[in-house]
């Protein structure tokens, strides 16, 4: 059913798309950087700035007001961040940043073991950005910050909980600080930016167009196969085994499936704004059309998901709703790993995708 | 609670099935014959055995993606392994239309791709993880006995990849990769921190750690995954480097039971070709030279055990696997090329389907 929608998409589509003119690769390497990597990186920055903020004034003036709107902010960077996560290219991969970020998967708990250890002993060392960031990233990002927000305990931050706060503050002030760096490394047109618009055979990843159009194209295929293995098949459990909401990602502040939403846009966004599907060939525009209307999917999926997690999987429907996202990141993988990178003449193959 | 996956009912659509008329005659004539994994460009995975004139000998058809093959020593028979973390194994017959068999990893353990056969045939070895505590094993299998596992040995380490049975008999040789990965998070990597890859060299009866060989501690992040043993009986291995990609670190080096370790050097120009990552390794035929594969930077070299220099470079678009001929390596690729180089003078051909990552020479049992 899905190939018959796909193939009547692609049998309207077809013939106003072929009047235009083919994209070329550096069009949309360009408007890759331009249009969905940038702005989602200084949004991410803009939001991650506002969480220090917030969290600095909840320690200043402690109250359930402070808390609440800490909380709140926690959750918009949240969204900012996983739109763009799964760029995981240049700024994001230096530095250890995208581990410091969020130290995720994270299957034996080592960042609640090590928060909560920090708490235990009031571990000073926690309670600075300066020294937080010589210590485990696990410690440093976005899921040890979800403990002190949202975890056991944390309503005591509106009483003014002072080590707590200040090991919140330490964190938000890391994060807020490589959220500026990366904006600023890809706003940079004399950085990494130029290596993807202007490749050379002496540079190390990027020789030539053809190969960063691959590692565009690899972003969505990869970033497809993170959302499943990552975020959905841990919690949901593989073939039949119960589900654990509790291995989810972001569960205790009800960010799970708003986080994955998120991931799913980012994707669409690089897709859709690079139009990388419109530099194929007249006769493969359908591949871009099929993935868009699997991001629909996603995106409808996702609307019916209307419980915090723990009780979404235990919803039929909405249990229902999550595996089909499952579902839905594997046509993307086919559609994205080998119907685009084929018709966009690449050999993101079989072999170079992901060997062992 | 991670369960296997229900897939018995894709495995074994018929070897003998899917025969092709001119299997018999190949055969025969003692034309050399090579088994892989495949993708079907139809859709579907498969184990092929092809030659090197371009034939197309025969298939297996697979439930899921396989890795690589390795064939009795005695009885010519051959086994597939899902790779990772698939749970299945098949087992064929290239002589003749007996139909194949599915293995299935046993509760709590998947396959990691590669497995040896004792000397005489009657036990198959196979690496898989114990995904639970993290632990790479050595799962034991009886042939006679109809494929049973009847026991396991460690590793010695995390993730463990290739092995091979040394040329005495007795030593297996294993690549521990250092990375875990369990499959509730498909193959996502989970200890890149913290990764410590090893060579060990265990005993085959009793499974005893005889030696366990670590590269410098600043290339933890380096894991040790193919191997192939040159004219000397030394151990020849290759890396894929987990580490940032502007650093490029050196990823071919050889091993010995002595307890040697190096990494050799190759030219920046030579590793950059090379792109952080082996796909595969291995030896021609009298062991003097070693081919090692990138289907990264779409590079294949031959190395010369000796000097520790390239001698051969062949530039093959997602080329990976490797295998002997009598005179030198051949190279096969994921858009179904295979060709010869460093002395063979196989042509290069295409076939109408899509190489994995390991190219194996079948030998006349």
């Amino acid at each position: 059913m899905r190939l018959l929608i796909a193939l009547l998409v692609a049998l309207i589509a077809v013939p106003a798309l072929a009047q235009e003119q083919k994209l070329t690769a550096n069009e949309v390497v360009e408007l890759a950087i331009t249009e969905a990597i940038r702005p989602g990186f200084a949004r991410f920055a803009e939001e991650a700035g506002s969480l220090k903020l917030n969290v600095e004034a909840l320690g200043a003036t402690p109250s359930e007001a402070t808390l609440e709107t800490a909380r709140n902010q926690f959750k918009s960077a949240v969204t900012a961040w996983s739109r763009i996560e799964l760029y995981r290219i240049g700024p994001l991969m230096a530095e250890n940043r995208s581990d410091a970020i969020l130290f995720w998967p994270d299957r034996k708990g080592i960042a609640l073991k090590q928060v909560q250890g920090a708490l235990a002993e009031a571990d000073q060392t926690a309670a600075s950005a300066e020294t937080l960031a010589g210590k485990s990233v696990a410690m440093q990002g976005l899921g040890a910050l979800e403990f002190l927000l949202f975890g056991a305990d944390s309503e005591t931050l509106a009483a003014g909980a002072d080590f707590r706060c200040k090991y919140a503050a330490a964190i938000a002030e890391l994060i807020s600080g490589r959220a500026d760096e990366m904006s600023a490394e890809w706003a940079d047109p004399a950085g990494f930016s130029k290596r993807l618009l202007e490749p050379s055979a002496s540079d190390p990843d990027y020789r030539s167009t053809r190969e960063v159009l691959e590692a565009l194209t690899g972003l969505l295929a990869h970033g497809t196969e993170a959302i499943r293995d990552q975020r959905l098949l841990p919690f949901l459990g593989r073939d039949g085994a119960a589900p654990k909401p509790k291995s989810a990602l972001f569960w205790r502040s009800g960010m799970t499936v708003p986080s994955i939403s998120a991931n799913f846009e980012g994707l669409k966004a690089l897709l859709r704004d690079s139009r990388i599907a419109e530099a194929t060939s007249p006769d493969q525009q359908w591949v871009g059309q099929s993935a868009g209307f699997e991001f629909g999917n996603a995106e409808r999926a996702e609307k019916l998901v209307t419980k915090p997690v723990e009780q979404a999987v235990g919803d039929p429907k909405q249990k229902k709703a999550l595996d089909y996202m499952v579902i839905v990141t594997q046509s993307l993988d086919t559609i994205l790993g080998e119907n685009l990178a084929a018709a966009l003449g690449l050999s993101v193959g079989f072999s170079s995708l992901d060997g062992d | 609670m991670w369960r296997r996956r229900a897939f018995l009912k894709a495995a074994g659509a018929g070897f003998a099935a899917s025969l092709l008329p001119r299997r018999a005659a190949a055969l025969e004539r003692a034309e050399l014959v090579f088994a892989s994994s495949v993708q079907k460009r139809e859709g579907g995975y498969a184990a092929a055995l092809v030659t090197e004139a371009g034939d197309l000998v025969s298939s297996v058809d697979l439930p899921e993606r396989g890795h690589d093959i390795t064939f009795s020593p005695t009885t010519g028979q051959g086994v597939v392994f899902a790779r990772q973390p698939g749970t299945f194994a098949v087992i064929f017959d290239p002589s003749d239309g007996t139909p194949p068999r599915t293995l299935t990893s046993v509760e709590g353990r998947h396959f990691f791709g590669h497995g040896a056969f004792s000397p005489d045939g009657k036990l198959l070895y196979a690496t898989e993880n114990d995904f639970e505590n993290a632990r790479g094993v050595i799962g034991i299998y009886d042939v006679a006995g109809g494929y049973t596992r009847i026991g396991e040995f460690d590793t010695y380490g995390t993730g463990p990849h290739e092995m091979l049975l040394m040329p005495d008999g007795e030593t297996f040789v294993v690549a521990n990769g250092g990375i875990e990965t369990h499959p509730d998070y498909g193959r996502s990597e989970l200890n890149l921190e913290t990764m410590d890859p090893s060579i060990a060299f265990i005993e085959r009866r009793t499974g005893r750690l005889i030696g366990q060989l670590r590269l410098e501690a600043g290339l933890h992040q380096l894991s040790i995954r193919h191997m192939a043993f040159d004219h000397r009986g030394r151990v020849w291995f290759g890396c894929q480097f987990r580490g940032p990609s502007a650093d490029r670190p050196q990823l071919v080096g050889y091993a010995t039971q002595d307890g040697e370790i190096r990494l050799i050097e190759l030219p920046e120009t030579t590793l950059g070709e090379l792109r952080n990552y082996v796909g595969s390794v291995a030896a021609s035929a009298d062991g003097g030279r070693i081919g090692v594969s990138s289907p990264e930077g779409n590079t294949i070299l031959a190395i010369d055990p000796d000097t520790a220099t390239v001698v051969a470079s062949l530039g093959l678009e997602n080329g990976c696997g490797i295998a002997p001929d009598s005179v030198g390596l051949l190279a096969s690729s994921g858009d179904g090329a295979l060709g010869g180089f460093a002395g063979s003078p196989a042509p290069m051909t295409t076939f109408e389907l899509n190489f994995d990552n390991h190219l194996r020479l079948l030998k006349a049992v």
